[in-house]
């Protein structure tokens, strides 16, 4: 027996340094990385900006000694900027500058600054999917200008500047990218991927300045070469089955009014084929829609109403995806709604042999829409109760 | 040795062996006014009346000489009599509280069952509480026990077997098991090892545990203990063995399964969905009590990505001024409140509370402002507590309790990996255990398909002991 306790002490002792207690990091040994921003100096150089938690409690003697509560959730950040020839060298300067051991495995957020983005993702991209701390889940965005710029915000409303970030992409309203999707896009087989764009309102010194999300940036192999408006994102949007929170508004013809819809459930379907030489891509969006408001002096109660509100929510919906269909065919030239991977997985021998010519085919291919949209519940009255009395 | 036909020897030797042993009442009496006879017994564990009425007042007054043992036996009004011939005999039923009678010319000595003592009145048992059924629990008396488990199990094949252990003491035992439902194996081996015990005192059925159960060296109990006849009732048509001592109210049941220790006799007085929901509770506390502390050190000192980031950051600020590494603090805060929890346990009641008051402030609010520990830290240590609390017998508590600072100790060194390593270590030692040839993790492992009805849920009644 004692030989057996032994035989468990001195196996458990071999154990140890396998993992060791020297990998043990205390909390209060870290800088907790909230975000970061990755911005390229004119002289081609990686400027490396950190948001760092601050976790000294800066006024506990306000809370009384007896509480002894983090000093509300507000917490404080710093912003530590350095300058590197890659990320690997930034990164390890930042260490330098850093009391504490940096702390990637929080960072929700990165950021590209536009010039970087313009320059290539490949390089910090690599960094950050190799390193082992490192979120895959975190979000990404490009910067419009500097990314640092963007990280200097402090946004009034949460608690912290990536807390923002994420809840507003996470809402689905604008696009949402993490880095897994983003570097999956970028390998995929169109190579072409985009990525929101953050906006700084109402300007980016004053003091309650907030971040926002609008438009996208269209990346083609690791550059991003363009960016879309608001208005062609959601066509994008709607293409990428990435529509799922909505308020639409729409005018029925000789209705004298808008109705509003809200997006319920919402599902975009890509239907590759190839006959002979032309190939087609058949787009079917199906959704399912509330009714948030009717001014219209159309009766919701009845169906034949209803559908011709659905009618024209479907009008509504073509009209916004070809707009988007035609920027990205006709003047970007860029598939950034994941056809090509469409097409590979459909057809993929007809996809290997053309896969050269994919730039070519794409600007030209044929896009059919189907669409199907359904009012689901109408709400709780059927007309417009107040309707105007346009004859007196 | 054999008893002398003669009295004055018998008694001599009697005396011999009682002197100075005031309880011991030796009287005096002629039967019929002719024949000597001695009645020898302890004071105060005796009925005194009914041996006045029913024994002497009889032999005193009635007829004539020339006694024979039968003539003496069916002239007293007792139910119980026997006769016993040896010495040694005679010594244990003396001690057992009968009266016996030496009559002169005879080789044997009469034992009248008269024996009475004060004894607790059977009361609900404290450590076993339930809110549905019964709520009798043995007492310090082997015959009160035994009578309350025929009580619950009228059948005839109810057998009960005593005898004495304990070379000094000699405590009465019983070995209680019923016929067709245990194997006969099992009983021959709980009798074996029973009888191969060398003690000179039996006090409690802890002294016979140590010395009958198959790993002396795990901390884990491979005997259940109860106070409930209805939980040695129903350990008994389930086949097994229960071993009462007289003396103490704890009997135990063998062989024990890991599971059977996790049960409660509420998982099968409630409806069986209650009761399989109530189980898995119970599991899952289960294991947050062995593993509560632990995962909170491993995590905050090796994995702290795994936090989710809005707690990373509120824990962050909350350990800012902490001065000990968590696994320091999971120690301090831990053996602080195994320390409350004993204090708490021994003291009388009336202080008792004030040893909760003073705890919550040690390890509460004062602990956090006074900077020694995070806030978090007390909440985990709190869950804890409250986790081991549920665990239904204290015997499958303390193990657990002990085998949680080996492994926080693991967790803070290697974090996760170390956690699962003190996991594995722990199975490994549960499924090489065995409880009297038993495998401890039975039925789970090995499985039996069967008997996973009653562990990983309540069956309800009707099928529980359906064998498809």
């Amino acid at each position: 027996m004692i030989r057996k306790l032994l035989l468990v002490l001195v196996s458990t002792a071999c154990l140890l340094p396998t993992a060791g207690c020297w990998n043990a990091k205390e909390v209060n040994d870290l800088a907790i990385i909230t975000g970061a921003g990755i911005d390229l100096t004119e002289d081609g150089r990686i400027e490396l900006s950190v948001k760092i938690y601050l976790t000294s409690p800066g006024g506990t003697e306000s809370d009384g000694p007896m509480t002894g509560q983090p000093n509300g959730d507000k917490g404080t950040s710093v912003i530590r900027t350095v300058l590197g020839i890659n990320m690997a060298d930034a990164a390890s300067r930042l260490q330098k500058m850093i009391s504490r051991k940096v702390f990637w495995g929080q960072a929700e957020v990165f950021l590209f600054g536009e010039r970087m983005a313009r320059a290539g993702l490949e390089e910090p991209m690599d960094f950050m999917l190799r390193h082992t701390a490192s979120r895959e889940r975190s979000q990404v965005f490009v910067a419009n200008g500097p990314a640092k710029d963007v990280l200097l915000l402090t946004p009034p409303v949460d608690r912290s500047l990536s807390d923002a970030l994420v809840s507003m992409a996470e809402q689905q309203t604008g696009l949402n990218i993490t880095m897994k999707e983003l570097a999956q896009m970028m390998v995929g087989k169109s190579r072409a991927a985009v990525l929101p764009i953050v906006h700084i309102y109402p300007e980016k010194d004053l003091q309650d300045a907030f971040p926002y999300i609008a438009g996208m940036a269209v990346i083609k192999e690791g550059r991003m070469i363009g960016k879309l408006d608001e208005y062609t994102t959601r066509g994008v949007m709607w293409l990428r089955n990435e529509m799922k929170h909505a308020t639409v508004t729409v005018k029925p013809d000789e209705s004298g009014g808008y109705v509003s819809l809200h997006l319920l459930r919402n599902h975009t379907r890509l239907i590759p084929s190839i006959q002979g030489d032309r190939w087609i891509m058949t787009v079917r969006i199906t959704g399912q829609d509330d009714i948030v408001e009717n001014t219209s002096n159309l009766d919701l109660s009845e169906p034949d109403h209803l559908e011709q509100v659905e009618r024209e929510m479907e009008r509504f919906v073509e009209e916004r995806v070809k707009l988007a269909l035609d920027t990205a065919q006709k003047k970007l030239k860029v598939d950034i709604f994941g056809f090509a991977d469409a097409f590979w997985r459909r057809y993929p021998k007809q996809w290997m042999a053309n896969a050269s010519r994919w730039d070519e085919i794409f600007p030209e291919m044929e896009v059919r829409l189907e669409t199907d949209i359904r009012i689901a519940r109408p709400g709780l009255i059927g007309k417009n109760f107040f309707p105007r009395q346009e004859q007196r | 040795m054999k008893l002398s036909r003669h009295l004055r020897d018998n008694v001599r030797r009697l005396r011999a062996v009682y002197s100075d042993c005031s309880d011991v009442i030796f009287h005096e009496l002629r039967i019929g006014g002719h024949t000597p006879a001695m009645l020898v017994f302890i004071e105060g564990m005796i009925m005194l009346e009914e041996l006045d009425q029913q024994v002497i007042a009889p032999l005193r007054d009635g007829p004539g000489p020339g006694p024979s043992l039968e003539d003496v036996r069916s002239r007293t009004a007792v139910a119980s009599i026997r006769t016993v011939s040896t010495l040694n005999e005679l010594l244990d039923e003396i001690a057992d509280g009968h009266p016996v009678l030496l009559v002169d010319g005879l080789e044997a000595a009469l034992v009248y069952g008269l024996s009475h003592w004060e004894q607790r009145s059977v009361e609900e048992p404290t450590a076993e509480s339930v809110l549905r059924g019964p709520r009798e629990g043995f007492i310090e008396s082997l015959r009160t026990n035994i009578a309350m488990l025929r009580r619950k199990i009228r059948s005839p094949k109810l057998k009960v077997i005593t005898f004495r252990l304990g070379s000094q003491s000699r405590t009465p035992i019983a070995v209680i098991y019923m016929e067709g439902a245990a194997a006969p194996a099992l009983v021959r081996e709980v009798l074996s090892r029973l009888n191969r015990i060398e003690i000179t005192d039996v006090l409690e059925t802890a002294y016979i545990e140590e010395w009958i159960e198959d790993n002396r060296f795990s901390p884990f109990p491979q005997l259940l203990s109860t106070e409930r006849p209805d939980v040695a009732a129903s350990y008994l048509v389930e086949g097994h063995v229960v071993i009462m001592v007289e003396g103490t109210p704890t009997v135990l049941v063998a062989p024990a399964t890991f599971f059977s220790l996790l049960q409660t006799p509420e998982d099968y007085y409630e409806r069986y969905v209650v009761g399989t929901a109530i189980r898995w509770l119970r599991y899952f506390f289960f294991a947050i009590s062995l593993l509560g502390p632990s995962l909170y050190v491993a995590v905050v000192t090796f994995h702290q990505e795994m936090i989710p980031t809005t707690l990373m950051l509120t824990m962050a600020r909350s350990r800012e001024q902490i001065p000990f590494t968590a696994l320091m603090e999971a120690f301090l805060m831990e053996t602080m409140f195994e320390a409350l929890r004993e204090a708490g346990a021994r003291l009388p009641k009336q202080i008792g509370s004030a040893v909760s008051i003073v705890g919550a402030l040690v390890i509460g609010q004062a602990a956090i402002s006074a900077g020694i520990v995070s806030a978090p830290m007390v909440m985990v240590v709190a869950i804890t507590g409250i986790a081991s609390f549920m665990a239904p017998r204290y015997t499958i508590g303390i193990p657990i309790r002990l085998l949680r600072f080996p492994i926080m100790f693991l967790a803070g060194m290697m974090g996760l990996l170390g956690v699962i390593l003190g996991v594995i270590a722990i199975l490994i030692h549960l499924l090489q255990l065995r409880s009297f040839g038993v495998p401890y993790m039975s039925p789970l492992a090995p499985i039996q398909k069967h008997g996973l009805k009653d562990v990983l849920f309540r069956a309800p009644r009707w099928n529980l002991n359906r064998r498809s």
